[in-house]
């Protein structure tokens, strides 16, 4: 590399840019694990030092293992948003492909329903789909499984439309020659997109299953109304009725929140695998 | 590589459960499918103080009984609310029901989905016999009673005694007038204290209630005007103005109208500011400020925890500083079709039946106020100070009266509540606030 | 732009049925329902409607005199503009500059992400304690440097831009992995012709990096205009019921408060009727704007 001198100025201010962002990022994260290690009362009056000597304790961890059954409220949620985050994504990908390359009469249409349908508000939609839930047998039943899927479900249809929007641009971008090549060989449509398609945009698909999965696992609301019994509650659920109600307990919320946080950050990481320089070449050679 | 496989394969799992789901269909009510199951919603759950005494009873009833109780308690808030109200909509309630007996009781009342207590009397004839039924609150639709109540609520006026002692101002006791107040305050704000620590912008609820009973008396406390010339109207537009005057005064916190209702809080427990009005929920809160780690009560600190107490609230007119807001407002339904199910009537009436005893209800209520009729004594040793402070106070009470604001429901209270910043800024006047309110709840009850 | 594979419309179907099917049964279905419960009379979340409206369309006409939704409405418009620029501009600009640099892109990516995991009720606690009155971090700083009296940094006149800040802040890395997404969908031959050409670094941004990203780059103005009009979580833990003074309503949480607040069932559904048509609206528009660009 023939690094000339105002280039490695560059480099300097891009990371000194780059680092003051990560710094804001980091602290809130760094803020919460700090105060998950203090009691109550400290919080709100020592909220920004470190919880050393007297400061720090263990009890709000203890307090959620023992009064809880993490384990198995985790094993839900994991459940629940790897079946959305899949689904979501297979579906999604067929109809952005098809709303990109295909021409027909109502594609503006339905380019707008797709919009509204991101827009609607999860409180405007519960009751008519706990109602048909609830008729079809899946809702308020005691089946651990069927509990489960009653929140994948609605959770699917909401996390679609983002899916759509973001899919739809991603598809875009790719240049349509190699599909023409791909069809020239004699591909399907079928076979277009799972051999061209999908390889060349697998990092937009990762992307959009963390992005899938992280709502589905933070959607408290569609949890609240749909998961009733104890051990059918997922972890967002869980926690939170550790730390609702008047008299909030700080401490235990920040405890709460790391452990809620811990897996969507391993399941970023290794989504993230996929979302790497350089794949994308290879694919278009082969 | 391998999160992938395990997610394809819990994928895979639930497609079976849903087909095989589907294939049980055919039986009756997958919750209903055993007949000794009981399906129970109430509150205790979260951070309710009873809710461990909640867990504790259940697990003994099913014990004692052999009978399974699905329990699908909740925290108490708006959420919660919709899904039992969308639950009764659908068909899907619980067999026992733990919940308000105010106007939020009033549609699956109105639907006839519960059973009064006395219909269940009728072949119960000892169901809730040990309850005082003057003091069991009747719906608001039918003037039946269907909901057997457990504790209650009260509101008082907490105060935290170092600033007052700092202030030099002495702790308030039964025959605290108004001008008593005002003058303690102005000494206390002289202290450089906040006197009153109140979140004006977020929660009013409890000075709007006690500034308004200032003006009426525990027997018309619960008319709702009709107009603000009538009945109690003058009552509401004076309560206004009382904290229109107070704030003018300078004695909520400078940041009353955008702090939250915890930052108030937590100048009254960390001694900045001197009297709460607040329910009898706060002792608990107030106890857990006191403790190092707030999830166990061996932590606490005594000495901090001495210098709070409870008392009466000030009064500003007919009523007695004795006389208090409070009363039960909750109680456990039965659902109609819990009763109509020969597998469940009984059942369900015993759960109610054993979660109501004598001891049960001494033991949840506390402090707070019951129905019983002969209350157990009560092993003051196992409280703490706070808490024998508030049992001392309930001793001297002459009335509890039950919160205009539970019957003042909804919209209606938007221009009083919500509007109270733009009432004590003068933006808008308590008297078009009052009018503007009243005209709302005339449009509510009219249909 | 058609090619003639796409000729065969049988297979649309194959593409499009699931998705929507999906759809239809779980969010147009039931929002038909509200726009029905709209025309209705409803006291509670839950409840049965009690009949029609008198006239049906009164909620509408309401809306139209509401001054708190008028001020909800300014302040999306404004809320808008700050998810444009500050949201998408700040994630652009982070996203070349990661994409442009040797070691640490990953460290970088991973980290961005952090703010958009945590829960907005503990954001709310936090940025609450940073700008309490008696003595959050701002306050307790400032006074460090020799600033007497405290600033109520919630109150009228400051109470909308603190509780700007923090929403975008807070979805910089949502755009951010979008975006570096999109980069990473570049074949690598494009800059490698570009660079044997002798294109400088900011020509190949320029030139090759822009232009490819452009729909990716629509795609998020699209979800940042109708993220603001339902933002939500974070603005309500700091502000509830747009406080102070009801100077910081936003659609979002004004939809809510009707609903979950006032118990006005049937109004917040009339509002969230008009956040669907904004919503729809407003991106039409950025779809058009980008259309039209030179690039």
């Amino acid at each position: 590399m023939k690094n000339k001198k105002p280039v490695s100025i560059w480099n300097g201010l891009i990371y000194v840019v780059l680092s003051f962002w990560a710094l804001t990022t980091i602290y809130p994260i760094f803020w919460i694990v700090m105060n998950s290690f203090k009691a109550k009362n400290e919080i709100l009056a020592n909220s920004f030092s470190l919880p050393l000597g007297d400061q720090f304790t263990l009890s709000n961890y203890k307090t959620a293992f023992e009064r809880l059954n993490i384990f198995s409220a985790y094993r839900n949620s994991l459940i629940i948003s790897c079946t959305v985050a899949l689904v979501v994504v297979l579906l999604a990908g067929l109809a952005s492909f098809a709303l990109v390359r295909y021409r027909f009469r109502l594609k503006k249409f339905i380019y707008s329903l797709v919009i509204a349908g991101m827009m609607f508000p999860v409180f405007s939609t519960i009751i008519p789909v706990f109602r048909m839930l609830n008729v079809m047998h899946i809702a308020n039943t005691s089946n651990l499984w069927m509990s489960l899927l009653s929140v994948a479900l609605p959770q699917i249809a909401g996390n679609m439309s983002f899916a759509i929007v973001v899919l739809t641009g991603y598809i875009k971008s790719l240049p349509i020659e190699l599909e023409e090549a791909a069809y020239l060989e004699g591909c399907s449509a079928y076979q277009i997109f799972f051999k061209v398609v999908v390889p060349l945009t697998k990092p937009s698909f990762a992307t959009v299953a963390i992005f899938s999965f992280l709502w589905s696992y933070n959607d408290l609301f569609t949890q609240m109304f749909l998961l009733r019994l104890p051990e059918q509650r997922a972890i967002t659920r869980l926690l939170n009725e550790l730390t609702a109600m008047e008299g909030t307990n700080y401490g235990l919320m920040a405890a709460a929140v790391a452990l809620v946080v811990i897996p969507v950050i391993i399941v970023y990481i290794i989504l993230q695998k996929y979302i790497i320089k350089g794949m994308t070449a290879g694919a278009v050679k082969g | 590589m391998k999160k992938r496989v395990v997610c394809v394969l819990l994928a895979g799992a639930m497609v079976c459960s849903l087909l095989a789901g589907c294939g049980k269909k055919t039986g009756s009510d997958s919750t209903a499918g055993d007949d000794k199951t009981l399906s129970v919603t109430t509150t205790f759950a979260g951070e309710d103080g009873n809710a461990q005494n909640y867990k504790d009873a259940v697990a003994a009833f099913e014990k004692q009984e052999g009978v399974k109780i699905n329990d699908s308690s909740a925290t108490s808030d708006e959420t919660f609310k919709a899904r039992v109200e969308t639950d009764f909509q659908a068909g899907s309630e619980p067999d026992v029901l733990f919940f308000f007996n105010g106007a939020d009781a009033n549609s699956f009342i109105e639907e006839g989905k519960v059973v009064s207590i006395d219909e269940i009397r009728e072949e119960y004839p000892d169901y809730a016999s040990n309850m005082n039924d003057d003091l069991i609150a009747p719906s608001l639709v039918d003037d039946k009673k269907y909901a057997v109540p457990v504790n209650g609520y009260w509101e008082g006026m907490f105060c935290n005694t170092e600033v007052l002692a700092a202030a030099n101002v002495e702790v308030p006791g039964a025959d605290y007038t108004w001008d008593q107040f005002l003058a303690d305050c102005e000494k206390i704000k002289a202290a450089g204290y906040s006197p009153i620590a109140a979140s004006l912008g977020e929660i009013p609820h409890y000075w709007w209630e006690y500034s308004i009973f200032n003006h009426t008396t525990p027997e018309t406390h619960l008319e709702i005007p009709t107009s603000v010339d009538e009945g109690n109207g003058p009552a509401w537009v004076a309560g206004m103005e009382d904290i229109k005057a107070l704030y003018e005064k300078g004695y909520f916190p400078e940041n009353t109208l955008s702090a939250k209702d915890d930052e108030t809080f937590a100048l009254f427990t960390g001694g900045k500011a001197a009297f709460l009005i607040d329910g009898s929920w706060k002792v608990g809160g107030i106890a857990a400020a006191c403790q190092s780690d707030a999830e166990d009560p061996s932590t606490l600190d005594k000495d901090k925890l001495d210098k709070f107490t409870v008392t009466y609230v000030p009064t500003n007119g007919e009523r007695k500083a004795t006389d208090l807001i409070g009363g039960l407002s909750m109680g456990y339904y039965i659902s109609k079709k819990a009763w109509d199910d020969d597998a469940k009537r009984d059942a369900a009436v015993k759960f109610v039946e054993y979660m109501t005893t004598d001891d049960m209800v001494a033991k949840f209520a506390q402090h707070t106020a019951s129905a019983l009729k002969a209350a157990p004594e009560v092993d003051e040793t196992q409280f703490n100070s706070l808490q024998v402070k508030a049992i001392d106070m309930m001793a001297g009470v002459t009335s509890l009266t039950g919160a205009a604001q539970d019957l003042f429901n909804g919209e209606c209270r938007i221009s009083t509540f919500d509007g109270m910043p733009q009432i004590v800024t003068g933006e808008v006047s308590a008297k078009d606030a009052v009018a503007e309110g009243l005209a709302t709840y005339a449009d509510q009850t009219a249909e | 732009m058609e090619s003639s594979i796409y000729k065969k419309k049988r297979n649309l179907l194959v593409f499009l049925v699931p998705a929507f099917l999906f759809m239809a049964v779980f969010l147009y279905y039931p929002f038909l329902k509200n726009i029905w419960n709209s025309f209705q009379n409803i006291s509670s979340l839950g409840a049965a409607g009690k009949g029609w409206n008198e006239p049906w369309y009164s909620n509408y006409v309401k809306m139209a005199g509401d001054k708190n939704l008028r001020t909800a409405l300014f302040n999306t418009l404004i809320m808008m503009a700050v998810t444009i620029v500050g949201q998408v501009g700040i994630a652009v600009v982070l996203a070349l500059m990661v994409d442009n640099i040797k070691r640490g892109g990953k460290f970088f990516r991973t980290v961005y992400f952090f703010p958009i995991v945590i829960s907005a009720t503990a954001l709310g606690l936090m940025f609450n304690l940073i700008f309490l009155y008696d003595k959050g971090m701002v306050n307790q700083f400032l006074e460090m440097l020799g600033k007497t009296g405290l600033t109520d940094w919630k109150d009228s006149a400051h109470a909308l831009i603190i509780m700007m800040i923090p929403v975008m802040w807070q979805y910089v890395g949502f755009y951010f992995v979008i975006l570096i997404t999109g980069l990473n969908n570049i074949p690598e031959d494009l800059y490698e012709v570009a660079a044997i050409d002798g294109a400088t670094r900011w020509q190949r941004v320029r030139y090759i990096t822009l232009p490819l990203l452009r729909n990716v780059i629509c795609t998020c103005v699209v979800l940042a205009v109708t993220g603001a009009l339902k933002v939500f979580d974070l603005p309500w833990v700091m502000f509830p019921k747009g406080m102070p003074l009801g100077k910081t309503w936003l659609t979002g949480t004004y939809m809510y408060y009707q609903a979950f607040n006032t118990k006005n069932v049937d109004y917040s559904s009339a509002i969230a009727v008009l956040i669907v048509v904004l919503g729809i609206v407003t991106s039409k528009i950025v779809n058009k704007v980008f259309k039209e660009a030179e690039y």
